[in-house]
């Protein structure tokens, strides 16, 4: 592998959370090392409190790792990196007072774009996620799987070679998800940018993602990295086919176990049943 | 469910109807109380009070005092709006400044200021200042208070979006904290003209040789309510035109509320 094929360098990250010792102390995330290749859809996916957001959050430098660090693009991460990293929250993560384009113009705002490209930008980012004729609404007058394409307009109108997404999809039904995952696979092949999501969904993961790596219990270490190799866009007969089901099953089986340990550890803590 | 009578129904459809017979009953009452029940020398009707409106107007000094209180309102309005902003978003944007300031504030609010108010004359004279300063000294706690509410429930998610797009500090305050805290900011100001009134005119009846207070004092003590009520329902009538103009502006600041 290039020097230069290497979009995004995750190396020996490990996250605590509150001060050693204390009993609030948590570690969060133990020694990831990880390289994320140019133009690569990368699935995080494990049980819930792995550190999957929070190594998220060290990519995008909206948090400080305890040690280890990140960079992308060969520049290391010291904060938010406006011009090579956007994001999409899991939250509906628009300015409610704002309409849906006034949103996208003041992200470019914020990340200096000049005021002339603004109008044109913007644009182009709501129809390819078609809402072009939801743009002058407020977010509160949208459904949530609109909402969520509206933060990815956004996140697209700023135009980074790197895009993280936190659960982008996981406050919607099931169906709305499904057809939002088809269509950013379309739209994410055609722009070829380097994303990383967390999700807590196998299917998404599978259907989604060229590798998804899979996380232990916490503290969490990536487990193993599976591979999937299915060019994009991905239809929707990818998801019925027997290779799906088979990865699916074999993230399911990885999982399984890492969901039962995280699952005991919490009871135990309470006292039991 | 049984069905509704009819007029009820008709009633529950238009609460615009509804609102407007409930205060023509409201009249009604009084008329009928003032004229048949209650002694003159204490309470007017309404009808009365209307038709010798002017006989308030021609009394000799009252719109000077009219022009006073107003002066001295919107200075106490416009002193209370500038302090409380400062120590509001000061306060309310730092936690630690929260911590140390709030409960300091909040057992400020907490005291009763009509026991201090001799103190503001003694300090500040009869005149229009000790006013001023006691209208602020009302007015300024529900405007802190409306501004550090604001800024508190901002959701972390809108802040940490903006910084990940690049927002430097001023952009944060301008395009995030300040359009949020807008409805907040604009019951702060509601409130705070309430407080800023009170105080105002509590000060006047206290101790005054001119303002509005003196008058409703001067007109209660000639036994006139005619005229006191009268001179009542002009500052009522104010301070309605105040606060539907502060809605209307509020209202276009909190456009996308309605959507919500």
């Amino acid at each position: 592998m290039q020097k230069q094929d290497i979009s995004v360098q995750i190396q020996n990250v490990s996250h605590s959370f509150g001060v050693e010792g204390h009993a609030k102390h948590v570690r969060a995330l133990l020694d990831t090392t990880m390289d994320i290749h140019r133009g690569e859809l990368l699935a995080l996916i494990g049980p819930s409190g792995c550190g999957k957001s929070t190594l998220l959050n060290v990519i995008g430098g909206i948090l400080s790792p305890t040690t280890g660090g990140a960079s992308v693009n060969g520049k290391p991460v010291n904060g938010p990196m406006p011009h090579d990293i956007a994001y999409v929250f899991q939250e509906n993560a628009l300015f409610p007072w704002n309409t849906i384009i006034e949103n996208i113009r003041l992200g470019m705002l914020f990340q200096g774009v000049p005021k002339a490209d603004h109008e044109g930008r913007a644009r182009a980012a709501l129809k390819a996620v078609g809402l072009s004729e939801f743009a002058d609404h407020y977010p509160g007058q949208l459904s949530g799987g609109m909402r969520q394409r509206a933060a990815l307009a956004r996140a697209l109108s700023l135009d980074t070679p790197v895009v993280l997404m936190d659960e982008p999809f996981g406050a919607l039904d099931e169906q709305t998800r499904m057809v939002l995952g088809e269509d950013l696979s379309e739209l994410l092949s055609r722009t070829g940018k380097t994303i990383i999501f967390v999700t807590h969904s196998l299917g998404e993961a599978v259907f989604l993602a060229d590798r998804i790596a899979v996380f232990t219990a916490r503290p969490g270490r990536i487990k193993e990295v599976i591979p999937v190799d299915e060019p994009h866009p991905r239809k929707a007969s990818f998801m019925t086919s027997d290779k799906f089901n088979g990865l699916r099953n074999r993230l399911f089986e990885l999982l399984h176990d890492e969901i039962r340990k995280t699952v005991n550890l919490r009871s135990g803590s309470t006292g039991g049943f | 469910m049984r069905a509704r009578a009819p007029i009820t129904g008709f009633m529950a459809r238009h609460p615009r109807l509804s609102q407007l017979a409930t205060i023509a009953l409201f009249l009604l009452v009084w008329e009928i109380t003032a004229r048949f029940f209650v002694d003159k020398m204490f309470l007017s009707p309404p009808s009365r009070v209307y038709s010798e409106i002017d006989r308030v107007l021609n009394t000799k000094g009252l719109m000077q005092a009219l022009t006073l209180t107003l002066y001295e309102l919107s200075a106490a309005f416009v002193i209370a709006v500038a302090i409380g902003m400062a120590i509001g978003l000061s306060v309310g944007l730092n936690a630690f400044a929260r911590r140390c300031f709030m409960p300091i504030i909040l057992l400020l609010y907490g005291i009763p200021q009509i026991v201090i108010l001799p103190l503001f004359i003694l300090g500040l004279g009869i005149g229009p200042p000790s006013k001023i300063a006691f209208g602020v000294t009302h007015g300024i706690f529900p405007i802190i208070l409306a501004i550090v509410a604001g800024v508190q429930n901002l959701k972390p998610v809108l802040l940490t979006s903006a910084r990940s797009m690049g927002a430097n500090r001023w952009h944060v305050l301008r395009y995030v904290v300040l359009p949020h805290m807008m409805p907040s900011f604009f019951s702060g100001l509601r409130l705070g003209m309430t407080g800023v009134l009170l105080g105002v005119l509590l000060a006047e009846l206290y101790v005054s040789t001119a303002g509005i207070g003196y008058f409703t004092g001067l007109f209660t003590q000639n036994f006139d309510p005619t005229r006191l009520l009268g001179l009542i329902s002009i500052l009522a009538a104010m301070a309605i035109a105040l606060n539907e103009f502060m809605r209307t502006v509020e209202r276009r600041f909190s456009r996308w509320r309605g959507n919500d």
